[in-house]
């Protein structure tokens, strides 16, 4: 049995709208695999076909060994799902929604009652768990919805959007929380539009444009185009008649506060930048890529199917 | 990471019992228990308990007995539950996909036979409160005595099962229909369809399909009166003159009423009849009234006054010609004509049955077709 997630040629119309096409990706176990695309890509409607929700027109899924669109039930015992929407039984209390959940998913009285005081303290939802779930605010409900989806401790996590609404020392939580949940043995597949976090929790990356998934070519092409590096210097203007003098090519795309963006492409051309700045005698105190390594894939994979959609 | 074991045996029954039950106590205690409902349900019983004193000053209820009151309390319970269970129930899936809770609760173990099973239960389980309610204001008119235990068995439990039929329809339209306006809006229509829409297809109906009755009537030109003894003599008789005139036909259509709920609750109920054959209560009235349609009326009517002139009648002998004697009593009516209770019950529970099953069919997952302009999540 192939335990974790595995997508192969999954597509999925509304009408007219394809709103996944073709896509393919696996998630193991113990990894964080990011789900990155622009809005109306198909990120919804892939974990909803993931979720049991939602039959795909082609294609097949298994999450672990099992395929969804004919043994919901087996997949939804081990498959924890966090919708985008932000739903909940307005007039049960924190623990009482949690406590419910439990009990869909069969647990006993005693462990749904345990476990929801698990997730209510994993999440810090303590100060609110006896009050209405239509009291809290969008990030607590959102709190709410992850620790929702790991009421019955599953070993597939779908989480969509789980960062939206969250303040910062939320973010972080649920970084760490990710991370070990991981390091347990999900399998975890996490969309997100905050791509610097992505970077942060994710092993790796899939990246849906218009429905479908980026080729592994299209992402090595994507990871060997040029891209901005920040360079910051105590003397700004020796940094800028020393990058005169280098010549660097493509060349220097804007002057911000935050210091010079430089076009480099590939990491090899950055450290011989670096090196003949620091041998000219450039006070550097920052050189480093101006966006993550997700973001830079995302842009020029977006980019080119934007060239492509202006040429047809 | 330990997954959840139980799963493991879905097809036990006590365990697919309590996940209904689960969802059947969410429901009760998303929808019912508020301030609001109370409320509703403390207005109900204000308007039950007037009603109650009205018809005992109405019908003088402790001379002629309870019977009146009680199938009255009962008719009002059945327009009160028509009027607010589909308030509470038509919205009870689709209203829960607009929150956002329908797709968090599919998936989990719970299937979609106990999803729409359970919002079924819980909806009947709230206009049965309604009976509830009305029970003290029952036993009042039963107390007046003249109520048998039958009338009230029966009724009782068909008055329940009505309940259940619209909390389905309610429940099942839900799941149908993708507004939750929309689909409460459709429930009523479809209530207000069986409980006033069958009385005017009835009527419209009958009164349209017109059938051509002749009535032949022979008359006496001359005769010889013979004060003695009343009887006629050298009877000379005229042409006979036939008139026709359109009778409405409402044989025919009979059986759109049996589909009215409140007939359904009348005819079931067993018809109780003073010693003159005349209903004593409304379920009685009502049951007549529906049953006596059945009858087809007389196409051919023919009354010769001279052959009965001419065969020695005398009008001193007290009976008038062309009688067959005092009509049948309402009791004899009632009697011979087909109970139609159970034909209109069949509909009804073929009506919520369908609709829950169309609602299942719609809300099982994984989704291959969604309705337009609908979002799983
Ligand atoms: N039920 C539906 N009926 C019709 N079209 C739909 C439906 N659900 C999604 N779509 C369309 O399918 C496409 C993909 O939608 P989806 O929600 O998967 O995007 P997404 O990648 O999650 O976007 P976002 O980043 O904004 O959350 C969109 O064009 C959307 O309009
Ligand atoms: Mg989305």
């Amino acid at each position: 049995m192939q335990l974790g997630i595995q997508v192969s040629g999954v597509s999925r119309a509304f009408g007219s709208v394809q709103a996944v096409a073709d896509a393919t990706l696996s998630v193991l176990p113990g990894s964080v695999t990011a789900l990155i695309g622009p809005n109306g890509s198909g990120k919804t409607t892939l974990m909803l076909m993931l979720a049991t929700l939602l039959a795909p027109d082609a294609g097949t899924i298994t999450i672990n060994g099992h395929d969804p669109a004919t043994h919901p039930q087996l997949v939804r015992a081990s498959m924890g799902w966090m919708p985008d929407v932000l739903g909940s039984w307005p007039s049960l209390t924190v623990r009482a929604a949690l406590e419910t959940t439990g009990r869909m998913y069969r647990l006993s009285r005693a462990t749904a009652t345990a476990r929801a005081d698990e997730l209510i303290s994993l999440t810090g939802l303590e100060e609110l768990a006896d009050r209405p779930s239509r009291v809290l605010s969008r990030g607590q409900k959102q709190r709410l919805s992850l620790a929702r989806a790991l009421v019955h401790s599953p070993s597939v996590l779908l989480l969509d959007e789980p960062a939206s609404g969250l303040d910062p020392a939320a973010r972080i939580n649920l970084r760490e929380l990710v991370r070990r949940l991981a390091g347990d043995g999900t399998a975890v597949l996490v969309s997100s539009h905050v791509l610097a976090e992505l970077d942060e929790m994710a092993d790796a990356a899939v990246y849906l444009t218009n429905g479908r998934t980026a080729s592994p070519e299209a992402l090595a092409r994507a990871g060997a185009s040029s891209r901005a590096w920040r360079i910051r210097s105590l003397d700004a203007p020796a940094l800028a008649s020393a990058l005169t003098a280098i010549g660097v090519s493509p060349g220097i795309t804007s002057v911000d506060k935050l210091g010079t963006l430089v076009q480099v492409t590939g990491e090899a051309a950055a450290v011989e930048l670096l090196g003949r700045l620091i041998r000219a005698d450039v006070p550097v105190c920052d050189f480093g890529p101006a966006v993550g390594n997700l973001e830079h894939t995302f842009l020029d994979l977006n980019r080119g199917t934007d060239v492509m959609e202006q040429g047809s | 990471m330990t997954t959840v074991t139980t799963g493991s045996t879905p097809t036990s029954f006590g365990v697919w019992i309590s996940g209904l039950w689960l969802i059947v106590s969410l429901e009760l205690r998303q929808r019912v228990r508020g301030t609001a409902w109370y409320v509703l349900l403390g207005i109900f019983v204000l308007l039950v308990a007037l009603v109650t004193t009205l018809l005992w000053a109405a019908t003088g209820a402790s001379l002629v007995g309870g019977g009146g009151v009680f199938s009255l309390i009962v008719f009002f319970v059945l327009l009160l539950g028509t009027l607010v269970s589909p308030a509470l129930s038509g919205n009870a899936i689709n209203g829960d996909r607009e929150a956002g809770t329908l797709a968090t609760t599919q998936v989990t173990l719970i299937s979609t036979g106990q999803l729409v099973l359970g919002k079924f239960v819980a909806a009947w389980i709230t206009s049965l409160a309604f009976l509830a309610a009305s029970v003290p204001f029952l036993i009042f008119a039963v107390s007046a005595g003249e109520v048998s235990a039958a009338t009230i068995g029966t009724s009782i439990v068909v008055l329940a099962i009505e309940l259940g039929v619209i909390a389905a329809i309610g429940v099942g339209l839900s799941g149908v229909v993708t507004r939750p306006l929309f689909s409460i809006v459709v429930t009523y229509l479809l209530v207000a369809a069986l409980s006033l829409g069958t009385l005017i297809a009835f009527g419209l109906l009958g009164a349209a399909t017109k059938a051509t009755t002749t009535s032949t009537f022979t008359p006496v030109l001359s005769s010889d009166f013979d004060p003695e003894t009343g009887e006629q003599s050298n009877v000379v008789c005229g042409p006979a003159e036939t008139t026709t005139y359109e009778t409405p036909r409402f044989d025919y259509y009979w059986w759109i009423l049996a589909a009215n709920p409140y007939v359904v609750v009348a005819d079931a109920s067993p018809g109780v009849f003073d010693e003159y054959g005349s209903p004593s209560d409304s379920f009685a009235w009502i049951a007549v009234s529906v049953r006596q349609a059945q009858t087809p009326p007389d196409l051919a009517t023919e009354y010769n006054a001279c052959e009965e002139a001419s065969s020695g009648y005398s009008s001193y002998s007290g009976e008038y010609p062309g009688m067959q004697g005092p009509g049948p009593t309402q009791q004899e009516i009632y009697d011979s004509a087909l109970p139609s209770w159970f034909v209109g019950l069949a509909i009804h529970l073929a009506l919520a049955v369908g609709a829950l099953f169309w609602a299942w069919r719609r809300t099982l997952t994984p989704a291959r077709r969604l309705a337009a302009g609908s979002r799983i999540a």
